[in-house]
């Protein structure tokens, strides 16, 4: 509920210039904190979902060099 | 400084290393050497060391870098302005920007940045910055080429490439893949990106909801509206306290923008010229007749780079491919390049490297002092340029006259391969159906006249029934 809530206020919020003498990238640090915050709950998932099949020996972590690009 | 090498106008942003170039006297041939700074110099020397580097160097994901030794000639020419070591890198055929890429080749330049970060970072490195002129195309494949922005990772230090990330690739990947706006025209116009606070002008309403677009751009531009609303006029900025981020934390992000970015798509939809090979108006005959002809003349001389501009899906540079290193395939129609890059991609031996490019409007230079980014034409020389079936465009399309294309031509320094479109091909009837006519010039007498002040006509055949002029021609002395 209180997601769905952000994000309506996000959608509602009006869009403006950022100004010349603040750092817009100043503010990614905030940006980063929440979305790592979400981010680090899957990562976590993975990681011991990936350590579980591996002990299970179904199957071995993926590596990340390994994706196909 | 000695003047056989020269520092790259478009390398300063980084304070840490700046990218000179040198040409061999005696071979003519070019090199691609970086100063680089005490610190850099330890980062690469650590780096050298780790396995997911070596691993990176060896699926050819990274340019392969040596260090020079102090004494080579153009290393102590270099180190004497300050570095304290000299890099030498793999040259790249021809360098191309990002304003120049399909959709898939911004994609995979994206998430190749993406996951080098994400091995960086899960071996104790990170990379300082996040631009996609960071990585060049040899052929078809993505390569990562500032190894100066690998530096260790602090525990708790943020990303910080991710804006840069999101305004530089993120950004013009979801306006194409959600808007179907062109990338490439807000890429070339916005040489550092398009900002959140701007993206989000094209997400109004409802298209707030379409993937990652909450996040990665409502978000930070209400984060930064909300800065920039604090702190304006005589307010003081306030000091943004360092917020320690966990490792899980940051390869979470960079890995949740993986799987975004690989699930945004932008479909191929049927252009002008993106089904040219089954919609052409050639009879077999004649199209033969035409592969042959570009085929005798791309392999009569040992040919390093072959421009085919007009390529559509790139039928002749297959044609010019095994008689050159590079063939260049330009195109201004988005989708149909696309097509050649997916198709070209699958094989890692291509040597075909496609480009976006309205050619009546070719990429200017641009940046600091408009040098910073060089014109296409101002990227190398080729040995052979392909129009075939452009040059009515260029007139009856975009109103150039053809002898200003002729003279662009020749300052290209190269041989020709052209196709003239007489007034009876059926193409140039439907061009002039529903336009004034005002394009008295555009016939094929008057064309080889125009053609003699600029070049040579050493071959010439017939085709569609005299409809339409193939030429082999090389520059007037």
């Amino acid at each position: 509920m209180r997601s769905a809530s952000f994000a309506l206020f996000l959608i509602l919020l009006p869009a403006t210039q950022a100004h010349a003498y603040v750092d817009p990238g100043s503010g990614s640090v905030i940006v980063t904190t929440i979305l790592g915050l979400l981010a680090a709950i899957g990562y976590t998932f993975r990681k011991y979902f990936y350590r579980m099949r591996r002990m299970l020996g179904v199957g071995s972590t993926p590596d990340p060099m390994d994706k196909e690009i | 400084m000695n003047q056989m090498v020269e520092a790259n106008l478009g390398s300063f942003r980084d304070p840490a290393n700046r990218v000179y170039h040198h040409q061999d006297p005696a071979t003519g041939g070019k090199r691609v050497l970086r100063g680089i700074d005490q610190i850099t110099l330890n980062n690469f020397n650590a780096l050298a060391e780790e396995d997911f580097f070596q691993k990176l160097l060896e699926n050819g994901r990274i340019v392969r870098t040596t260090l020079l030794d102090a004494d080579d000639p153009v290393a102590s020419e270099i180190l004497r302005d300050g570095w304290s070591g000299v890099m030498e890198h793999e040259t790249v055929p021809f360098v191309s920007y990002p304003y120049e890429w399909t959709f898939s080749m911004l994609k995979d330049a994206a998430l190749l940045q993406l996951s080098i970060l994400e091995a960086a970072l899960e071996n104790g490195w990170t990379l300082k910055d996040a631009t996609p002129f960071n990585i060049q195309f040899i052929g078809c494949r993505a390569v990562f080429i500032d190894l100066p922005s690998f530096e260790p990772w602090t525990e708790g230090e943020p990303w910080v490439g991710y804006r840069q990330f999101c305004s530089m690739f993120l950004i013009p990947l979801m306006l194409r893949s959600h808007l179907g706006l062109d990338h490439t025209t807000i890429l070339r116009s916005n040489i550092d990106g398009l900002a959140p606070t701007e993206a989000i002008k094209y997400f109004t309403g409802l298209k707030r909801l379409k993937k990652g677009v909450l996040s990665h751009v409502a978000l930070p531009a209400s984060v930064e509206k909300s800065i920039a609303s604090k702190e304006r006029d005589d307010a003081p900025a306030k000091l943004r306290k360092h917020r320690k981020q966990s490792v899980a934390m940051v390869v979470g992000l960079v890995q949740s923008l993986i799987n975004l970015v690989k699930r945004l798509k932008s479909d191929i939809s049927h252009t002008d010229w993106s089904q040219y090979d089954q919609t052409h108006t050639y009879k077999e005959d004649d199209f033969d007749a035409k592969k042959s002809f570009v085929e005798k003349y791309a392999g009569t001389a040992d040919r390093k780079v072959i421009w085919d501009i007009g390529c559509n899906t790139g039928t002749f540079s297959k044609v010019c491919s095994p008689h050159c290193d590079t063939v260049l395939s330009v195109d201004g129609d988005h989708d149909a390049v696309d097509k050649l890059y997916l198709r070209e991609k699958e094989s890692d031996r291509s040597n075909l490297l496609p480009m976006v490019m309205d050619l009546s409007n070719i990429s200017p230079g641009q940046g600091w002092a408009g040098r910073e980014r060089a014109a296409f034409d101002d990227r190398g020389s080729p040995d052979l340029v392909l129009c075939l079936a452009l040059i009515h465009h260029i007139r009856l399309s975009a109103n150039i006259p053809n002898s200003f294309f002729l003279r662009w031509l020749r300052s290209l320094n190269s041989d020709v391969i052209l196709e003239f479109v007489t007034r009876q091909d059926e193409m140039v009837v439907k061009l002039l159906t529903n336009k004034k006519e005002q394009y008295l010039d555009y016939d094929l007498p008057q064309f080889i006249e125009e053609c003699g002040l600029f070049f040579d006509i050493e071959d010439r055949i017939s085709l569609k029934n005299g409809r339409r002029e193939l030429f082999f021609l090389t520059p007037k002395a």
